[in-house]
């Protein structure tokens, strides 16, 4: 298999990126404004005290900004197959000889790569003028905290493939990504951070995917995880990325059976 | 060793949605859907040869474009089966596709916001085509079909008759052996149409392309093809040569003859005579009862002729009575 039609892909997307230059400078407002947000909520809660069942302010603010930050990074086109297959589009997608599943993850890369360096890396850099990062615990943790986060990456892709590939049967899909939103929304860690969770709800949180995808990575940075715990931690990304793409491919077996192309 | 296209009983059913009318009918359908199944091809069979051209048509919603999609890999059909040079398009896809070449008038599989030779640069890497054949390709087709001028504009300023032709360039790039067409003259004006079909004569003719087109267009078959197959709700009525068509359901005949002065011509059998002026009479028979020959030497012996004139009824009329349900 020949990686150069990917690479053509994600190219197009990274170049097709640079167009809208009003969206980039409103998506780097926007969540610097996010994190600006919570950290006043958060320092409001916090008040006199310098820490809350062991979590300081600055490790609080440190996950606003690395999830946040990530969140933007971490590009998913949800919409895009059931926009293919409700105007047809399908047809033609599937006349080129490449995997489309290699296709879509080709575009969302290239995207999200062109989304780390034009929004991540800039919403970073003024948040943290603004309100202060806690540092890296060490050089390591910044090394496994970037492995982290792209197996965190993967599990969020993984989740999007595998809603999206029930269009085949749904047709519209957006009220399902709406419910997938809340759900990563909340549950990652990127509007609560998880530490404040009450303690059941933890425990339910941890068969779950989403804490995978952005608090297994900031935890690392802030290197309050052993090597050991972060190994396991890694593998368990891994597993649910694995796992839901797995998912989603055998839905893209069935679905394929069941397409309809629409208009002619 | 079997024919280069092999379809067999092949058969594809869909599921509609059938909703009552206006509100009422859509709080209904929320809670109880109600689908209905429409056979959209049933049990077609049919082979092509290396090189063959053949048009393909029918009625709208006869299954054209459910056939075209199945035999191009992107259906999955429900029975039958279906072999293309050796594969099995649905299930070799990947591999099967980078051997045909297909068009949808109604869908471009260019990009819209780039210009035209982004997008083929785009299927050059999507087919890895090598750098000679590419350019090779290219400057031949977009000299055949006079692209130059707007091969740097982006798709969504060309006219529909440029975009087509863009489109076809788009599915030959790659060099295939055989060409779907699913109406590649849909919505061009006559020039425009002319263009395309000398294009895929000459690439037929020339390179042996193997050619399935779909239609609306009589003229389109009749300068292009000389197999024709006719389908109507799904099941194959025809598959011949366009003369065979003509003989099959043209029963009727019709020769005009004009005479030197005005006479009555005297009843024949099985011949209806229809007079059109004072001079010219119109003969009406069937070619199964009368020939053509004895009628005709008939005439010139007993009367005095000035002209004859045998008129086929045109093709058009024939398919149209063929959609109207004639038995064969």
């Amino acid at each position: 298999m020949s990686l150069i039609p990917y690479f053509a892909y994600a190219k197009k997307s990274f170049l097709g990126r640079s167009a809208y230059r009003f969206d980039h400078l409103m998506g780097i407002f926007s969540t610097c404004l996010q994190v600006f947000i919570y950290w006043n909520i958060y320092r409001a809660l916090y008040g006199q005290r310098t820490e809350v069942d062991g979590i300081t302010m600055a490790m609080v603010t440190t996950n606003f900004i690395l999830s946040l930050g990530l969140r933007e990074a971490f590009y998913t086109d949800d919409g895009y197959l059931s926009r293919k297959i409700r105007d047809g589009s399908i047809a033609t997608e599937l006349l080129h000889p490449i995997s489309f599943k290699g296709r879509m993850l080709a575009e969302n890369l290239g995207n999200a790569l062109f989304n780390l360096i034009f929004r991540f890396a800039p919403a970073v850099l003024i948040s943290v003028c603004i309100v202060g990062i806690q540092p890296p615990a060490d050089a390591e943790s910044v090394a496994l905290f970037m492995v982290s986060a792209v197996l965190g990456y993967g599990v969020l892709w993984a989740i999007s493939f595998a809603c999206q590939m029930t269009a085949f049967w749904l047709m519209n899909t957006w009220s399902l990504f709406t419910v997938k939103n809340v759900f990563v929304g909340i549950l990652s860690g990127s509007m609560i951070p998880l530490w404040f969770m009450p303690e059941w709800m933890g425990g339910v949180l941890k068969a779950t995917p989403f804490s995978s995808i952005y608090f297994t990575p900031v935890q690392i940075y802030l290197g309050q995880l052993s090597l050991k715990e972060i190994g396991a931690r890694c593998a368990v990304q891994l597993l649910w990325a694995a796992g839901i793409f797995l998912l989603g491919d055998f839905l893209w077996r069935r679905g394929q059976k069941k397409l309809v192309v629409q208009g002619g | 060793m079997g024919s280069l296209i092999e379809v067999r009983d092949l058969s594809k059913t869909f599921k509609v949605s059938r909703r009552g009318k206006g509100i009422p009918g859509m709080v209904a359908n929320l809670f109880v859907p109600r689908y209905e199944k429409r056979q959209a091809v049933k049990e077609v069979s049919f082979d092509i040869e290396e090189g063959e051209m053949v048009g393909f048509i029918g009625p709208n919603g006869a299954g054209k474009s459910t056939t075209i999609k199945m035999l191009s890999g992107i259906l999955y059909p429900d029975s039958g089966s279906l072999r293309v040079a050796g594969y099995v398009p649905y299930r070799q896809r990947r591999d099967y596709v980078s051997k045909i070449g297909v068009v949808f008038g109604q869908k471009s599989q260019l990009q819209w916001d780039l210009p035209v030779i982004d997008s083929f640069e785009l299927l050059k890497a999507i087919y890895r085509i090598p750098g000679e054949v590419y350019r090779r390709n290219l400057e031949r087709y977009t000299e055949m079909l006079n692209m130059g001028g707007f091969l740097n504009q982006p798709v969504r300023q060309l006219s529909l008759g440029q975009r087509m032709r863009a489109d076809i360039v788009a599915a030959l790039l790659h060099s295939p052996r055989i060409v779907f067409f699913d109406e590649p003259t849909i919505g061009v004006d006559v020039v425009g149409k002319e263009v395309i079909r000398s294009f895929l004569r000459e690439l037929n003719a020339r390179d042996r392309l193997t050619m399935i087109f779909t239609t609306h267009d009589m003229q389109d078959i009749e300068k292009t093809c000389r197999r024709l197959l006719i389908i109507d709700g799904g099941s194959k009525v025809y598959d011949g040569s366009l003369e065979g068509i003509r003989a099959k359901y043209s029963a009727v005949r019709q020769l005009e003859v004009e005479f030197a002065e005005s006479l009555t011509v005297l009843p024949m059998e099985h011949v209806t005579i229809q007079d059109l002026d004072a001079y010219k009479k119109r003969f009406l028979f069937e070619s199964a009862q009368v020939e053509i020959q004895d009628l005709m030497n008939r005439l010139l012996s007993e009367y005095p002729v000035r002209d004859l004139n045998i008129t086929e009824p045109a093709i058009e009329g024939i398919i149209r009575r063929i959609y109207g349900g004639e038995e064969v």
